[in-house]
């Protein structure tokens, strides 16, 4: 087999690498696109056809930071020399960067709380579908539980309405005990979204761990809970990082919730990046940055799971 | 080191009943052997001796004391599974290390206990490696090694070799025997390979259906089978099983008028129900002859299969097809004409109804 390939398994090869390839541009397109965009002039962002050659800036992502407003007169030269390079970017656009009238600090536009929030609701809410889902499918895979495919369905059942459906209710019942714009209230929604994904994904893995592993735990004088740490766990480590990868997807992008539950305080970056295209004439320059930093969370968490990723993709696959 | 007892040991799965009224003594240091087909029970009693699984009803004692609602890890019992016995995550000396760890063993202890059991099990040049770089027979003398580390009371066994090739398992077996005689562990081993159980055991425990069948050497239940179970289980070629006809001191066999001469005394003790009686008798007990000569019966060969060291020879008697085991080269040919005798001394006659072997068996 190894180094020497018929001529049919050449062109095989070659129209699977084609296929791959055109795969790839048709994915890859838009995310050039934004990309190529947050780094655009303003008045080179929306010409017809589009600018394919331009000098990069960064002024979008300053406008992304802060807070601005139309100029309503020229800076002086005065204000223009003494400004910092980034300010004077807003000073090219035509516009100001807001300051507080008392201290002078610079207002920011809000994106960078937003980011954040994104990243705390995600991560928390993944950890803890992960680990709940974890132990909820360890329990159904070797205890005998009555009536456990009825639970299983049941549990999977909560997904199958769109969340949407449950929004209102949920926003009422949240503005009762308070859970209304915080980071907790949204945990918890996407934990209990996740969590029925958790449990099966991670049963389907867990089942696939023998169960003499334990066994040999048993009797070697560990409890089962010591078992399930040190002998399940290290094998179910490759299922909780793709588990956890799908879930951190999820949470991240979610909009629908965020949208209606959150404003202020909790808000996430779904919701705030389009609220940034009405108001007034949308710079898409700006909107184009922030969509590309929304990007890298999700790029860097998978790349660094990728391994666990690819074979834990494939391990009920080819074993089942 | 310990003895181990099962009383009236019942073990239900719903409304399957697996063990039927165990009753089992394992002497210290003895080595047992469960055999048994596909099904029997074997596995789950084992399993319940460990603790693994909890029994319906009945008693479990280790050197004296009841275990049977006790945790598999305050028995002080080893197991090696079947297969995925070592934990992949973990190095060949991790996993020796791992039941030690349990105990809270001091590290210079532990190191030696590893090296000694590494040394016997000559496995001590894979100490650093992940078991998915070792081949079967290593793996399992890992867990093998795993298990013996902690010189536990006892060393439960399940089909260990059952994966192996049988090159390997024949050199398995041997070494588990060596390694038994070194340490006189008591050992109980499950497999339904009979020569294992035949090489390997002190007594042999038969199992069907959850039923214990018969206890005994690997003599005992080669030569005298408390049943027809037994007697058609063990021994390969199977033993040759025919319905008879007994009038005074002949037996005869369906379609065949002469019959064979017994002792008469023999034949009158035995304990007929009146439900008729199967008579069963090895290949190496069916005796061929060139020519006629007293006692002998007229047949026909139907089938020769040379085997090198010795034939195993079918011959026609009435409507009865008994095969015979000869020196090789002995009959020439299929068709041929011979004279077929039976050995008295080692034919057992079983009843039609209870199956039990009316001369006694065990
Ligand atoms: N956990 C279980 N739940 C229900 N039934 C079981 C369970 N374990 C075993 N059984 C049943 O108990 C019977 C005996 O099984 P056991 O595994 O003890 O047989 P065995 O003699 O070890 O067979 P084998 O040679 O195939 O390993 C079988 O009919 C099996 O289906
Ligand atoms: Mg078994």
């Amino acid at each position: 087999m190894a180094g020497v390939r018929t001529p049919r398994e050449t062109w095989t090869n070659r129209t699977a690498i084609f296929a791959v390839f055109v795969a790839l541009v048709i994915m890859l397109t838009p995310i050039y696109w934004i990309a190529a965009t947050a780094f655009k002039p303003r008045n080179l962002a929306t010409t017809i056809p589009p600018t394919v050659a331009f000098t990069p800036e960064v002024s979008p992502f300053v406008k992304l930071f802060t807070k601005r407003s139309q100029l309503r007169e020229q800076p002086t030269q005065e204000e223009y020399d003494a400004a910092p390079w980034w300010e004077k970017m807003v000073f090219d656009g035509g516009e100001k960067v807001v300051r507080n009238r008392k201290t002078g600090e610079v207002r920011s536009s809000g994106y960078g709380d937003r980011f954040k929030n994104s990243l705390i609701v995600s991560i928390i809410s993944t950890l803890v579908a992960v680990s709940m889902g974890t132990l909820t499918a360890y329990g159904f895979s070797r205890f005998k539980v009555k009536g456990e495919d009825d639970w299983l369905f049941f549990i999977l059942s909560t997904r199958m309405l769109p969340p949407v459906v449950v929004a209102i209710p949920m926003f009422l019942m949240y503005r009762v005990v308070g859970l209304n714009d915080t980071h907790m209230g949204l945990i918890i929604l996407y934990t209990a979204f996740n969590l029925s994904f958790a449990v099966w994904i991670m049963k389907g893995f867990i089942d696939e761990i023998p169960k003499e592993y334990e066994e040999a735990a048993l009797v070697d004088g560990y409890t089962r809970m010591q078992a399930f740490f040190k002998v399940v766990l290290p094998e179910a480590l490759t299922g909780m990082a793709a588990t956890a990868v799908l879930c951190f997807i999820t949470a991240w992008n979610e909009y629908a919730f965020a949208l209606i539950m959150t404003n202020r305080n909790a808000q996430t970056a779904p919701p705030y990046i389009p609220s940034q295209v009405g108001s007034g004439l949308p710079d898409w320059t700006v909107i184009a940055a922030g969509t590309l930093l929304f990007l890298i969370p999700v790029a860097i968490f998978t790349f660094l799971l990728r391994n666990h990723l690819l074979r834990g993709m494939s391990f009920g696959a080819i074993r089942k | 080191m310990a003895q181990i007892e099962m009383r009236n040991v019942q073990k239900f799965f719903g409304a399957n009943q697996v063990l039927k009224d165990f009753h089992l003594t394992i002497e210290d240091g003895e080595f047992v052997v469960m055999l048994g087909q596909s099904g029997g029970g074997k596995t789950t009693a084992l399993r319940a001796i460990a603790g693994l699984e909890t029994i319906t009803d009945g008693k479990i004692l280790i050197n004296g004391k009841e275990v049977q609602d006790k945790k598999a890890a305050d028995r002080d019992i080893a197991f090696v599974f079947q297969s995925f016995s070592l934990y992949p995550h973990m190095t060949v000396r991790e996993n020796i290390a791992f039941p030690l760890r349990a105990v809270r063993m001091d590290a210079a202890e532990r190191d030696s206990a590893i090296k000694e059991v590494a040394e016997t099990l000559q496995i001590a040049q894979h100490l650093d490696r992940k078991p998915s770089a070792l081949s079967g027979g290593d793996m399992q003398r890992v867990a093998i090694g795993r298990a013996l580390v902690r010189r536990p009371q006892a060393l439960l066994m399940d089909e260990p070799l059952g994966v192996l090739d049988t090159e390997l398992r024949e050199q398995m077996r041997a070494e588990i025997k060596r390694l038994h005689i070194a340490r006189g562990s008591t050992s109980v081993y499950v497999t339904h390979d009979q020569i294992e159980a035949m090489s390997l055991a002190d007594r042999i425990v038969i199992l069907h259906d959850g039923v214990l069948q018969q206890v005994g050497s690997p003599d005992d239940v080669y030569l005298h089978p408390t049943n027809l179970f037994v007697a058609k289980f063990v021994g390969s070629p199977v033993m040759n099983i025919a319905d008879v006809h007994i009038e005074g001191s002949r037996v005869a066999l369906p379609g065949d008028g002469a019959g064979f001469q017994f002792d008469e005394t023999t034949l009158s003790k035995l304990q007929n129900t009146g439900d008729g009686v199967t008579l069963g008798i090895r290949p190496e007990a069916v005796l061929l002859s060139q020519k006629k000569s007293k006692g002998y019966v007229e047949a026909v060969t139907t089938n020769i299969e040379p085997l090198g060291s010795h034939d195993i020879v079918d011959v026609r008697l009435g409507d009865t097809v008994m095969r015979a085991r000869t020196e090789s080269g002995f009959v020439r040919g299929e068709g041929a004409q011979v004279w077929v005798n039976l050995d008295p001394s080692q034919a057992h006659f079983f009843d039609n109804k209870t199956e039990l072997n009316l001369r006694g068996g065990a």
